[in-house]
């Protein structure tokens, strides 16, 4: 996705090095053509992904091709160990997240019914087997994956806090919209390497400025079934 | 029948010399244990129905399919996969499933359950991919998953033992980690993102953890018969459907980023009996 640019070719150049390097070493070898075992866990996992022809060749939905989609951009990199981060890498992750963020143009809020909507849909970005036509359907936001918003619905995900009476708890003043619009597009900036994808991070838009004003209001308006 | 394939392994373990983990046990008495000694799992509990159709568990099917399969002679070369060696010498199944992926001498390299079998198919019974036989990975009608059901069976009630004495085993292991934990995609989910913590759900599904044995061995007990699928499927099929949710790129069968996770997701549940074959939701 556009993000990852910079990141890519130094990926890209790593894991030509590691291949170059693997060679040398594995003359003999039967069945590869790197000895893996020379490898550090991270060279060979960056190995296994660009240079095994692990992946399927396939245009993603973004634009760019298999290879783009599995490069990491920073945060990505930062949040991939097992549980927490550390205090300086949550640091670092917060101020990355900071840094990539535009505030919108304005904080209004859409169409709650809407929101309820893309809350819903699970589509959008799934590639491999079978892969998801946004000419066809548009991206929806997978958050019922996680969250509880209406405790009516049934079959929502406790991956992340129940949203339920989130605007009759807090209202929808303006301090709450920028609030929630800043962990919708991106998370991290609060909760760093949190697992919440980010919706609107940057030039990456997985939601557009309208979409997320629709659920945005799915979770403030008053007439909102998240807040009765 | 699988009544025949049930009464013959007892036979069979005690001849068998070689060290095992654990006793061949009956998938329904694997799980029967497991429910009990973790009276407290969401995730081994989520699903009366399913513990209730244990018994009749439609994968059982599939053992005896899988079974006249393995034996029959077939292919351009008309042989059977006697000769196939899943890592215990030529046709010796006990126990083989719980001990992959493991590294081949004759590949020169590590190959996960389904690799190992695709490659006897072709090396031994001279199908090419484009044959059904090895091309048609998933669903309970197709040979892969009739034989991959028999081969598992043999290893039921057995513990996960995935060999790491081969400095490959040890890589791969230890790449598979990485992978599971690497933020990517379009979502940056790593597999954690949904196995890192007990007891949460996505949606209505109970998800296991992959810290947690008791979870972990029934997360990983493939091939299991699907409920809502209504098909017997495999861990490459797990664990497509896990990448295609991730919006991470789409992973190949029988390639080295697919054995890698393997490698670490058996070895996570080392140490615990495997269910085989299991049913899920």
């Amino acid at each position: 996705m556009f993000k990852k640019n910079a990141v890519a070719a130094g990926m890209a150049a790593f894991a030509s090095v590691a291949l170059t390097a693997g060679c040398a070493v594995a003359d003999g070898s039967k069945g590869s053509d790197a000895d893996i075992s020379e490898m550090s866990a991270d060279e060979l996992a960056e190995h296994l992904i660009f240079e095994t022809d692990s992946f399927r060749d396939q245009e993603m939905q973004e634009g760019g091709d298999w290879a783009d989609r599995m490069t990491q951009d920073e945060l990505q990199q930062a949040c991939s160990m097992k549980g927490d981060p550390d205090g300086e890498t949550a640091g670092e992750v917060v101020a990355m997240a900071r840094a990539s963020y535009e505030a919108p143009e304005n904080l209004e809020l859409g169409d709650w019914r809407k929101g309820a909507e893309l809350a819903d849909s699970g589509y959008g970005y799934r590639m491999g087997h079978k892969n998801d036509d946004h000419s066809q359907r548009d991206p929806g936001g997978n958050c019922y994956n996680c969250h509880v918003f209406d405790p009516e619905v049934s079959e929502q995900g406790t991956i992340g806090p129940s949203l339920e009476n989130y605007g009759a708890n807090r209202g929808d003043g303006e301090a709450v919209r920028r609030y929630v619009h800043e962990v919708i597009s991106n998370p991290h900036q609060y909760f760093p390497c949190t697992q919440m994808p980010r919706f609107r991070d940057g030039k990456e838009q997985l939601l557009t400025d309208e979409q997320i004003s629709h659920i945005m209001a799915y979770l403030l308006d008053p007439e909102s079934p998240v807040n009765n | 029948m699988f009544k025949k394939a049930l009464l013959a392994l007892p036979v069979a373990m005690a001849v068998g010399a070689a060290a095992q983990a654990g006793e061949w046990q009956d998938p329904n008495d694997v799980l029967q244990e497991l429910l009990e000694n973790n009276p407290d799992s969401d995730y081994l509990h989520q699903s009366e129905m399913n513990v209730m159709m244990m018994p009749d568990n439609p994968a059982l099917w599939l053992v005896d399919e899988g079974e006249e399969l393995f034996h029959a002679k077939r292919g351009p070369n008309n042989a059977s996969l006697e000769g196939c060696d899943f890592g215990k010498g030529p046709g010796e199944l006990e126990g083989a499933y719980v001990e992959l992926p493991r590294y081949f001498d004759d590949v020169g390299k590590v190959m996960d359950f389904e690799q190992r079998l695709v490659h006897c198919m072709k090396e031994l019974q001279g199908f090419t991919s484009d044959d059904s036989a090895v091309g048609k990975r998933h669903g309970s009608g197709s040979d892969i998953m009739k034989l991959t059901t028999y081969i598992a069976h043999q290893s039921s009630g057995m513990e996960w033992n995935p060999p790491l004495d081969h400095p490959e085993e040890q890589a791969m292991r230890d790449a598979g980690e990485k992978l599971f934990y690497r933020r990517g995609g379009a979502m940056d989910f790593n597999c954690a993102s949904c196995h890192g913590d007990v007891g949460k759900q996505i949606r209505a599904s109970v998800l296991p953890n992959v810290d947690t044995g008791p979870e972990w061995t029934k997360a990983v007990s493939w091939p299991a018969h699907r409920a809502g699928q209504d098909n017997v499927r495999s861990q490459n099929h797990r664990i497509r459907g896990c990448v295609w949710q991730m919006r991470h790129a789409g992973i190949k069968p029988d390639s080295p980023a697919n054995t890698a996770l393997i490698s670490f997701w058996n070895d996570a549940a080392r140490g615990e009996a495997a269910i085989l074959p299991d049913l899920k939701r």
